[in-house]
């Protein structure tokens, strides 16, 4: 697969996706963001929620949001989701997290957010 | 061999480590870094890039580009001197306010004056294809 661009069937090329990573575990952050990179995609990373909301707020335009549930800072992956559910609808939304339990499904529901998958 | 490769044959197999806490900083630096060949690899504090460091058995890391003032989260002299005692065969490249002591950055880096923040990605480039330069090369 090309770096940079994604070619469709019909022959036109799609511009690259971008994906922000939100995760306060530096080695996943790390490994998750560089198998995407090698997928073609680009990828910003960000440590806590507050980081990841800098980069909503600039002028960078993910395609995908990542995110961890529980991090240090403010807020967390929840209220982080909700958020973007909010202001930016069309931002596809990922929650991750290594603790599954019925109140981690109780708060992805409150999120409204499609999907949930565990790490690692 | 990639198109990106060959044009930056000295610097794309190793990787730079990116460290800042603050979010946007480090990701034009690192998003420029990458658009020019390089691997990099991001921290947001010197926790965490002294956590990517010890891991990095490989030794695939060369250059660590740092902040200096991270409030809450260490400074980057504190860092540099860790990487000094452990892995002295990485280059350290720090940038902060030209107030905050070059002399002690250029004793602790050795390889030259502290990068003046803001600074152009261009020429924190420059100083890594330097210092990538003038390491030795492996013997075949």
């Amino acid at each position: 697969m090309a770096a940079a661009d994604f070619q469709d069937p019909c022959g036109d090329v799609s511009p690259q996706l971008t994906v922000l990573i939100v995760e306060d575990e530096v080695l996943i952050r790390m490994l998750l963001s560089e198998a995407l990179r090698q997928e073609g995609y680009a990828v910003v990373e960000a440590a806590t929620a507050d980081e990841a909301l800098s980069v909503l707020e600039s002028s960078s335009s993910p395609d995908v949001l990542i995110t961890d549930v529980r991090m240090p800072g403010s807020i967390d992956g929840f209220e982080l989701a909700a958020y973007v559910r909010r202001t930016k609808p069309e931002l596809k939304v990922i929650i991750t997290s290594g603790h599954a339990s019925p109140d981690l499904a109780i708060g992805v529901a409150d999120a409204s957010c499609p999907s949930l998958t565990t790490s690692p | 061999m990639s198109q990106i490769e060959s044009e930056t044959s000295t610097g794309a197999a190793e990787a730079v480590l990116v460290v800042d806490d603050e979010v946007l900083v480090r990701m034009v630096i690192a998003t420029y870094l990458r658009d020019c060949g390089y691997r990099v690899i991001e921290a947001a504090s010197p926790d965490e890039a002294k956590l990517v460091i010890e891991h990095d058995d490989e030794g695939a890391i060369s250059i660590v580009l740092s902040g200096v003032a991270m409030p809450a989260q260490g400074d980057g002299f504190e860092l540099a001197q860790w990487i000094r005692q452990r892995r002295p065969d990485l280059e350290v490249v720090l940038a902060g306010t030209p107030a905050r002591a070059a002399d002690a950055a250029g004793d602790i880096c050795q390889r030259g004056p502290m990068l003046a923040k803001p600074y152009e990605p261009q020429v924190v480039l420059d100083r890594i294809r330097w210092l990538l330069s003038r390491r030795p090369r492996p013997q075949t």
